[in-house]
């Protein structure tokens, strides 16, 4: 087993030892286990010479086992997380280091875990929504939107267009708010301090706009099953307006700055780097994957809400590392401009919610006016939409993380049996630990911001 | 519609006429259902897969909302994994997980959601688990990202993957005794299973979060000063 850290200052002595067994486990696992590096270098060396990409990031690239001799101590275990500012959450990393290389890395998730599949087994699908915008809490409206997708696709129930639009341009807005905090928070971990301070002025616009959409700024619950709870005012309209002019303009001055900036190009490049073949093995999801040169986008793949009757394109890069992942993130930020602009154009007058009084809420002009809507509006919350029995459907959407799915299975009560969250975050994390093995420890923190995990999300 | 509709007791379904009933129909809606997608119907694959495996592996298939579900027998999971990967150009794992389905027979499902990125295809495979034998054979030679999913299904719904090469808990501490996702498993939770840190600095450790939930007085962060009446 390897030596288990001690913290003098924190010894709890006879007291209770939170969860000994867990932390037990990690440290035998990191002593247990094949890092990826190893199986690169004996790939490398079963190649021939060995090829310099797989070794570069190795101090001795002979292959010996270093634990023979370790005169000089090189070799400790690190403890990253779970509360530190760089792991954009509560994300632990055990790792272990020889000199300044990672040599093998065990993450430790769980410490938001909630429980959110199982709390979806006992509410009604329209009042698990809340629950969705703590999931991803950088972009809660595409949650909303997956959510009410996959309830509409188990239950078969029709959205009418506008609010097909509507639910278009909101999730595009959340696109670029949650890079927006991608782009800010890695230039912090990199240094960057007033970045930060210029993309969420951007994000504050972003708030004003689902402020006056949906009365809440971060939290929003804003789309419902069947259609959204209300229409976009002509306020909501004109913000969003001079959002995607402002935001163009500012969005150059960005790249302006960064494109070509000595710094964040050294910080990036190089770091982090996956083939096609090893994004695909992991199961990375989203810009990780398409940063690899994978051109998997569901807007593409499976088109749903209006994506097909769009033009935009779904950029990718071929290098896999940090610095393609920024350059491809800042593209489909100017391409959710490009969709949220032609989505303004096209919007239809009509209704923005089913008109089926055991599929979506009535207004609440039928709820205040009519006995009937008030009947539906209170049997709508307690009962809900019901789904036959026996069915089940997966729908996943293209959230700004990846492919974000539910997959429901319904037994014929307004309550799903098993809700199965498909979460983008947690793949790429899992993928994030091969990814860290070999690199440096300063890199780690550059490593997590371009990964854009959110632990909300990962731990369910 | 039951067969004894002439019997003098109303089936049950009549019993409990009213608007929002829940509908106790078979599955249907897979033809008209207007999110379906045209990825997820994949025949010529399902042929496949029958055509080389034979009927004793490749189980019945399922489609609702344009949706295949096809169910494998579970030994030979890895197997048809491996044949969908090399053979049907199948090279992506997007989900993986586990179903409860407390009361029905062949209690555990395991679902496998694999994607074929150039011919645009999803399908669903799908093991049933029996509640007295939950092993499982692993995914994670084919493929490598199937390591979390199968160990987020162990955590939660106690599956065992055989030859997971890391078959820990994946949210819950290694001291936790229970597998919450079970409908068995009380949604407050087991007052005990798992401590929190005291409420005070010298104070107990909080045994139970939802003490009040369970009848008992919830422990206090302070205790407010005593008042004299004199």
């Amino acid at each position: 087993m390897a030596e288990a850290p001690s913290f003098p200052g924190l010894d709890l002595g006879d007291k209770f030892r939170f969860w000994p067994k867990h932390n037990e486990k990690i440290y035998e696992r990191l002593e247990s286990k094949h890092a990826w590096i190893e199986e690169k270098r004996a790939a490398a060396e079963a190649a021939g010479d060995g090829s310099p990409e797989a070794l570069t990031t190795q101090p001795s690239g002979d292959g010996a086992p270093l634990e023979a001799e370790d005169p000089l101590d090189h070799q400790m275990t690190l403890n990253i997380g779970p509360q530190h500012p760089a792991t954009h959450g509560v994300l632990r990393c055990v790792v272990k280091l020889d000199g300044e290389t990672i040599e093998k890395a065990v993450l430790d998730i769980g410490y938001l875990h909630r429980g959110i599949e199982k709390l979806a087994e006992h509410k009604t699908y329209q009042e698990f929504m809340p629950y969705t915008d703590r999931m991803d809490y950088l972009s809660p409206y595409s949650n909303n939107v997956a959510w009410c997708l996959a309830v509409e696709k188990l239950a078969s129930i029709d959205v009418p267009e506008r609010a097909q639009w509507i639910r278009m341009i909101m999730c595009e807005l959340a696109r670029i708010s949650s890079h927006c905090l991608w782009l800010g928070v890695g230039l912090m971990d990199a240094g960057a301090v007033s970045g930060f301070l210029w993309t969420f002025q951007q994000r504050e616009d972003i708030y004003s706009i689902f402020d006056e959409v949906a009365g809440a700024r971060f939290t929003v619950s804003h789309s419902r099953i069947g259609g959204v709870a209300s229409d976009l005012s002509a306020e909501a309209f004109r913000r969003i307006r001079a959002f995607t002019e402002s935001f163009r303009t500012e969005l150059g001055r960005w790249e302006d700055f960064l494109n070509r900036n000595r710094i964040w190009v050294d910080r990036n490049k190089d770091v982090g780097r996956i083939t096609r073949e090893e994004a695909l093995e992991l199961g990375m999801t989203g810009p990780n994957l398409r940063g690899s040169g994978v051109d998997y986008d569901l807007r593409r793949f499976e088109p749903y809400l209006k994506y097909d009757e769009v033009d935009f394109n779904v950029p990718t890069r071929e290098e896999g590392d940090c610095l393609a992942r920024y350059f491809l993130r800042m593209e489909e930020m100017r391409e959710s401009v490009r969709i949220i602009e032609q989505c303004l154009e096209r919007i239809p007058e009509g209704p923005i919610r089913s008109d089926d009084a055991k599929q979506a809420y009535p207004s609440k002009e039928e709820v205040y006016y009519s006995m009937e809507g008030m009947i539906h509006d209170f049997m709508y919350t307690d009962v809900g939409t019901v789904a036959p029995k026996g069915a089940h459907a997966y729908h996943a959407i293209e959230s700004p993380k990846g492919e974000l799915g539910f997959y429901l299975t319904s037994d014929g009560t307004g309550r799903p049996a098993r809700m199965r969250v498909n979460a983008p975050s947690f793949t790429n994390l899992q993928g994030m630990e091969y990814i860290m093995e070999g690199s440096l420890v300063a890199d780690t923190v550059v490593i997590i911001g371009s990964i854009d995990p959110v632990m909300g999300e990962a731990d369910k | 519609m039951p067969a004894d509709e002439s019997s003098n007791a109303p089936s049950k379904s009549e019993a409990l006429k009213f608007h929002y009933t829940p509908a106790d129909t078979a599955i249907s809606g897979s033809e008209d259902n207007p999110h379906a997608k045209a990825t997820t119907h994949n025949p010529a694959v399902i042929n496949a897969m029958t055509e080389s495996f034979g009927d004793e592996v490749i189980g019945p298939v399922e489609t609702y909302a344009n949706e295949d579900t096809v169910y494998v027998s579970k030994d030979r999971i890895a197997d048809v994994c491996r044949f969908l990967k090399e053979e049907q150009g199948f090279n992506y794992l997007a989900d993986l997980g586990g179903i409860d389905r407390f009361t029905q027979e062949g209690r555990f499902e395991v679902f496998y959601n694999v994607v074929n990125m150039e011919a645009k295809q999803r399908l669903r495979l799908k093991v049933r688990v029996d509640e007295d034998n939950l092993h499982v054979p692993t995914v994670t030679s084919v493929y490598r990202s199937a390591n979390w999913n199968e160990r987020e299904a162990y955590d939660m719904l106690g599956l065992i993957f055989d030859g997971h090469p890391d078959l820990r808990r994946m949210y819950m501490p290694e001291d936790f005794e229970y597998y919450p996702l079970r409908k068995e498993f009380p949604q407050l939770g087991v007052p005990g299973s798992l401590p929190l840190p005291p409420q005070a600095p010298d104070g107990e450790l909080t045994m139970d979060p939802f003490a009040a939930a369970h009848g008992s007085k919830p422990a206090k962060s302070y205790n407010e000063p005593e008042i004299e009446d004199e």
